[in-house]
């Protein structure tokens, strides 16, 4: 019935059509706003998720212990991920075939299982199979880096073989042996055209540090997420857990914001001006 | 005292396809070789067999005195006498033009800082490239980034350079700045093998100009004779669609 009102016997123009669409968008959009508005009870909302004494209470706790804690096992994590990342890439364009296929293997691996059960199998199984006892750093950073290692292995490789053929040609031209030239000219080439995935792994990262919970923690070893989890036991909101989520966005959106600048400095050719 | 650069038999094949069947090319001290012939000839491959940049299929190449194509040769080493400049120059992107002459003088040939760095601004002054020792490559022309990469090479104090095309890339109004570096160097006494397209070059600074075609080193000698007054058939159909590519 409607569809028979709205086609008149003058067509309207396509302007005026497209006027049309958009209205109906942004009067979706106001319906949206005012039922959400009228229909929510607010103030169990507030009382739930926007407790300002609750709030207040979590400070300075949440910033110079849990932040802290997750920006430093995120960073053990993510160094030797790096790390083992490059020698992982490394492996993958070697000549020596076997060496190809354990980094394949492993990298097929720990992209594929969820890094919860690296966690789990870092925190419970090694120390029983291998009698030994990690501490709690050592326990992120190899689980963290295992995992982030897999997928920075394929970033790195893609970045190495970006770096154009000419640039091994004349550094080995000038006496380099392969493995100077790869240090020395290709390396630092391909980490400027990988810069912008490797600070989105580093979000990635940032967020499955959070895992570490599975291995109980002591008080002053709570990173964001199970500090603001401890601290619903407290109280009766989730006001905590709302803070932390802020706390994880005040490392998060800078690192984005980086990653994008970096992409418009170094991103597309890998000869671009660096100036 | 021995050739700079002895080729014998040389053979190259990528996969079934043979680009050069069988090469001799005798370069003396102090000698000005240009190779000149048709593209898909197999004079760049004939260069970048040099330094072993690409490896012999068969044939023997002795670089002062040294055999390269032998087993046991350390190549690298050999490369540290043997400057290249490439056709699209190659300089190392992430790197400023004084660190793109410094680098493997201190990584390969383990100059200290100071020395290297003297040495470096030694050659962008000879290039005449003194004033851009703090340059981005991507900020310089084609024609700059050219001088550099053979300031670079220089800077390895090379025995004997070898030149792939080193003006094919570039515009024609920056052709003879680079050429005027290479008469230069010429000049002092370089050892030199140039693959051109340059027959003005050629015919001025060569000593010996080689024709090569499909594969073979098909006629040589002092340019007025390779170039001024061909003998092969093939020379001479080259040469006048180089010299006079409208048929007029």
């Amino acid at each position: 019935m409607t569809a028979a009102q709205a086609a008149p016997a003058a067509k309207p123009s396509r302007r005026r059509r497209a006027r049309a669409v958009r209205a109906v968008q942004y009067g979706v959009l106001a319906a949206v706003a005012v039922a959400a508005a009228l229909l929510a009870d607010w103030g169990r909302i507030a009382a739930a998720f926007f407790d300002l004494d609750v709030a207040a209470a979590q400070f300075p706790g949440i910033i110079t212990s849990a932040l802290v804690n997750t920006v430093v096992y995120t960073a053990l994590g993510f160094a030797f991920g790096l790390a083992l990342g490059v020698v992982l890439a490394l492996m993958r364009m070697s000549s020596v075939a076997p060496y190809r296929w354990i980094a394949t293997a492993y990298v097929e691996f720990f992209r594929g299982v969820p890094a919860l059960l690296v966690f789990i199998a870092l925190g419970y199984g090694v120390p029983i199979a291998f009698q030994l006892a990690f501490d709690i750093y050592s326990t992120v950073m190899l689980s963290l880096g295992l995992v982030g290692a897999a997928y920075m292995a394929e970033t790195i490789r893609a970045g190495v073989q970006a770096v154009p053929a000419g640039q091994v040609e004349a550094a080995r031209s000038l006496g380099m042996s392969r493995g100077r030239a790869m240090v020395t000219v290709v390396l630092p080439q391909a980490f400027r055209i990988v810069l912008p995935p490797l600070t989105n792994e580093l979000i990635l990262l940032t967020k499955d540090s959070s895992l570490i919970y599975l291995l109980g923690l002591s008080t002053g070893q709570y990173e964001l997420a199970k500090f603001g989890r401890s601290a619903l036991t407290e109280y009766q909101s989730l006001t905590p857990i709302l803070l932390a989520g802020l706390c994880y966005l005040i490392i998060t959106i800078p690192l984005s914001r980086l990653s994008d600048r970096l992409e418009r400095r170094y991103g597309g050719r890998p000869s671009t001006p660096t100036p | 005292m021995s050739a700079m650069i002895e080729i014998s038999g040389l053979v190259k094949s990528f996969g079934p396809l043979e680009v050069l069947r069988g090469v001799d090319v005798r370069v003396e001290r102090g000698e000005v070789v240009c190779v000149i012939g048709p593209s898909g000839s197999g004079k760049s491959t004939l260069l970048r067999c040099v330094n072993l940049l690409e490896r012999p299929s068969a044939g023997q190449v002795v670089v002062d005195g040294v055999e390269l194509t032998h087993p046991d040769a350390d190549v690298d080493a050999a490369r540290r006498r043997i400057g290249m400049v490439f056709q699209g120059f190659n300089l190392f992107s992430h790197l400023d033009v004084l660190a793109n002459l410094t680098v493997a003088q201190r990584k390969v040939l383990r100059r200290d800082a100071a020395e290297a760095d003297r040495i470096a601004r030694e050659n962008l002054e000879r290039v005449g490239l003194g004033d851009k020792a703090g340059a981005m490559p991507a900020q310089l022309s084609g024609g700059q980034q050219q001088r550099v990469a053979i300031a670079r090479a220089l800077s390895m104090d090379p025995e004997v350079m070898l030149f792939d095309e080193p003006t094919s890339a570039l515009d024609p109004e920056l052709v003879g700045d680079v050429l005027g570096v290479m008469r230069r160097l010429a000049d002092e006494g370089m050892t030199m093998l140039v693959v051109t397209h340059e027959m003005q070059f050629a015919r001025e600074v060569a000593d010996r100009v080689l024709f090569v075609d499909a594969g073979r080193v098909v006629e040589q000698g002092p340019p007025r004779e390779v170039i001024g007054a061909p003998q092969e058939e093939r020379t001479r159909a080259f040469l006048a669609r180089v010299l006079n590519p409208t048929g007029e």
